[in-house]
């Protein structure tokens, strides 16, 4: 309570100092579940079963100063499936201090940021996963010329409401080549990080109290042409699993990433290959491996292609960097590449009228091959032919028909390791191999009204089988709409629909949207992050305000 | 918690001057140049922003669909559309190669650590702005098919 008045306070005593160049703007979100029994799905509403997470933030800045401060409450419960800690709790979750001067950016108080592609660090927020793994501390970035900028944190990072006791410090530097090269339409940076954790080893002597990883990094733009590449090296480490620390041997990581790039308006091609071999950093070195994302340092998304429709998501791969060494599976990390291609087809083409779209990504990950010895040391190939977890070929197809009507077709042929999946060890319970196919058509009234229809269909002969997927959405405006969604598990036991329907409601600074159904068991993902969702069945509210 | 939401509602009756301009946050754009976003929109430029992900199917789809009417829109009116990518760094290589292959024409910046993401109070994506002289004079958020041409009436509007 005390922050609060704090930060009114201050905010006053600034805002009478000056009313220029000032402003006060803010945003309260909310996102509420009344969860129900539903017998079908054996799903048994916990006694608890309305449910909410809110966010209100406030921001003051003027001139070059920025201050915000966030406050979240989580009650009477937080939403299903979030990190438990979470819980009953409310308070103010964040703030900080920026100021902003010539070649001086300097933030207090809570901070997120990254460094290169986030392997080495990222802190970040995403309300949907529940992740929010800022820093409170000190973030202090200095351009030293146009060529040159180095980046320092240092500080605690938050876990729930508290905070971790570890320090994190880090150091990123940037140096562009240009200048030195005379480069023109070339563009040359190279960069190191460091990032470091230092945690208290009690009376432990054989875990190491401070952990650093190492990186270097190089970018290349040239033209249609574009080159990245970043190489991490992490000190030994105790491995933890659940919680538990299960041995005293240390085991060193690495991370690398290559992306090649090339693109010329109408056509992008873009490959990613990246190889993490025990590859993962929390400020807790018990928290590694935590089913709920949260504590991270390093950031490991899945690089595949993220899909957004009902049935394309079932099956949907999260990145296996960990060491794991247990008596039900040996892995050392996952390796693998994707690939994008957009293509732009011209007026006229035999696709259509007016200008046809196509994506085509394929993705392939598998363990990298690893031989484990008797003492629990092991002995790794640079790829080799480790278990397959994933791959994945997709295709899609826009098309224009006409003012009024798009279609967009979708395909794609999935196969992915049950442990993935559904969980348990991986690459000893076989694959899932489905197929989708989906059609998606939007035609346009007058006056902002609209209609948009959705038919998919997933087969399989493995996991839950067939599924049919239909969507019908109806625009009454710009602002408004309704909508009712069905995915038919047909193929399987209990023939189970997962219907939903409600509507949303988008003007100027509020959003508003309303759903009731069941929700499928499963991943949410936003950008390469999963969350694990319970089966469940109720209404769901979200409410987004901006002032 | 009494005194909590006293505090809001206070701060509720201040807010008068509420988020109308865009913060003083500097974007970098594909090639690595540094474009503040407070100048886009200086000299009664009209500038729209447009918060998207390469993952995000409705920011495509709205994209997309600007993307058939721009050079024909621009003619008409002179305005910006800045595409600002939300996604993390890891996928800035995606972001070329989509804004490439999709032959957008837009400017296109990168918003990695969703800082302006942040500072917008935008919690779902597409969220877009038509911003004057750094004023914010329209904002709209997630994609209906149309929403294109309200979009392009209000910046006639403005002209």
């Amino acid at each position: 309570m005390n922050k609060i008045l704090f930060f009114i306070i201050l905010i006053f005593s600034l805002t009478t100092v000056s009313q220029n160049n000032e402003n006060i703007f803010g945003s309260f979100e909310s996102n509420s579940q009344l969860l129900q029994d539903d017998n079908t799905l054996n799903f048994t509403s916990p006694d608890d079963n309305f449910r909410a997470n809110n966010y209100f933030q406030l921001n003051y800045n003027i001139g070059n100063i920025s201050t915000g401060i966030q406050y979240e409450s989580y009650l009477p419960s937080a939403m299903l499936g979030y990190y438990p800690q979470y819980n009953g709790e409310n308070g103010i979750a964040s703030y900080f201090m920026n100021i902003k001067r010539n070649k001086i950016d300097i933030t207090l108080g809570y901070f997120y940021g990254q460094f290169g592609n986030g392997l080495i660090y990222r802190s970040w927020e995403n309300r949907q996963l529940g992740i929010n793994n800022a820093i409170k501390g000190i973030k202090f970035k200095y351009k030293f010329s146009e060529s040159f900028n180095l980046t320092t944190i240092y500080g605690q990072q938050r876990n729930g409401f508290e905070l971790n006791e570890s320090t994190i410090q880090g150091i990123d530097s940037n140096l562009s080549l240009n200048k030195f090269l005379n480069f023109e339409k070339t563009d040359l940076t190279i960069s190191a990080s460091y990032v470091g954790r230092y945690q208290n080893n009690s009376t432990n002597d054989l875990i190491p109290a401070n952990v650093k990883s190492l990186g270097a990094r190089v970018d290349l733009y040239s033209g249609r042409f574009s080159l990245n590449l970043e190489g991490i090296i992490k000190d030994s480490d105790v491995i933890a699993n659940e919680g538990v620390i299960l041995s005293d041997k240390l085991y060193d990581g690495t991370a690398l990433q290559l992306d090649l790039g090339y693109s010329k308006k109408g056509l992008g091609l873009n490959t990613t290959f990246r190889r993490l071999e025990n590859f993962n950093f929390y400020s807790d070195r018990l928290a590694e491996g935590n089913i709920y994302n949260q504590q991270t340092i390093s950031y490991t998304p899945a690089l595949t292609k993220q899909q957004d429709y009902l049935l394309t998501n079932i099956y949907v791969y999260s990145a296996q960097p960990r060491l794991v060494i247990n008596a039900l599976e040996n892995r050392s990390g996952e390796v693998g590449s994707q690939t994008d291609f957009y293509y732009t087809f011209k007026k006229d083409s035999f696709l259509g009228k007016y200008k046809s779209k196509i994506a085509v990504n394929f993705s392939y990950w598998a363990a990298i091959e690893s031989n484990f010895n008797q003492d629990q040391s092991y002995d790794v190939e640079f790829i080799g032919d480790g278990n397959r977890y994933y791959r994945d070929f997709n295709f899609e197809l826009k098309n224009r028909w006409n003012n009024k009507f798009n279609t967009t077709i979708t395909m794609l042929d999935v196969i992915i390791d049950k442990g993935v999946a559904l969980g348990g060890p991986l690459g000893v319970q076989g694959d899932i191999k489905a197929k989708v196919g989906v059609f998606e058509g939007t035609y346009r009234y007058e006056n902002g009204k609209s209609s948009r229809a959705v038919i998919q269909h997933l087969w399989t002969k493995d996991d839950k089988k067939n599924w049919a997927g239909l969507v019908y959405e109806y625009n009454f405006s710009t602002s408004l709409n309704v909508f009712v969604a069905d995915g038919w598990n047909y193929g399987g036991t209990d023939k189970i629909h997962y219907y939903n329907f409600g509507g949303s409601y988008s003007k100027d600074n509020i959003r508003l949207s309303l759903n009731y159904g069941r929700q499928r068991g499963g991943l949410i993902c936003v950008g390469g992050v999963c969350r694990y969702v319970p089966e469940n069945t109720g209404l769901n509210l979200n409410l987004n305000l901006v002032f | 918690m009494k005194k909590l939401f006293t505090s809001i509602a206070f701060i509720f009756s201040i807010s008068v001057n509420s988020q109308s301009t865009l913060p003083n946050i500097s974007l970098n754009s594909l090639d690595g140049n540094e474009i503040n976003i407070q100048a886009i929109s200086d000299n009664d430029k009209i500038a729209v922003v447009s918060l998207w992900a390469t993952w995000c199917v409705p920011c495509i789809k709205e994209l997309d669909a600007i993307s058939e009417y721009y050079e024909e829109w621009k003619e008409e009116v002179n305005f910006d559309l800045y595409a600002i990518s939300t996604d993390d760094s890891r996928t800035i290589k995606r972001v070329n190669a989509m804004v490439n292959g999709k032959g957008w024409e837009y400017t296109i910046l990168l918003d990695s650590n969703n800082e302006l993401q942040r500072a917008l109070g935008a919690s779902t994506i597409p969220l877009t702005l038509i911003v004057k002289n750094n004023k914010i004079v329209y904002r709209h958020s997630g994609y209906s098919a149309g929403v294109e041409f309200e979009l392009f009436d209000k910046i006639k509007e403005l002209k």
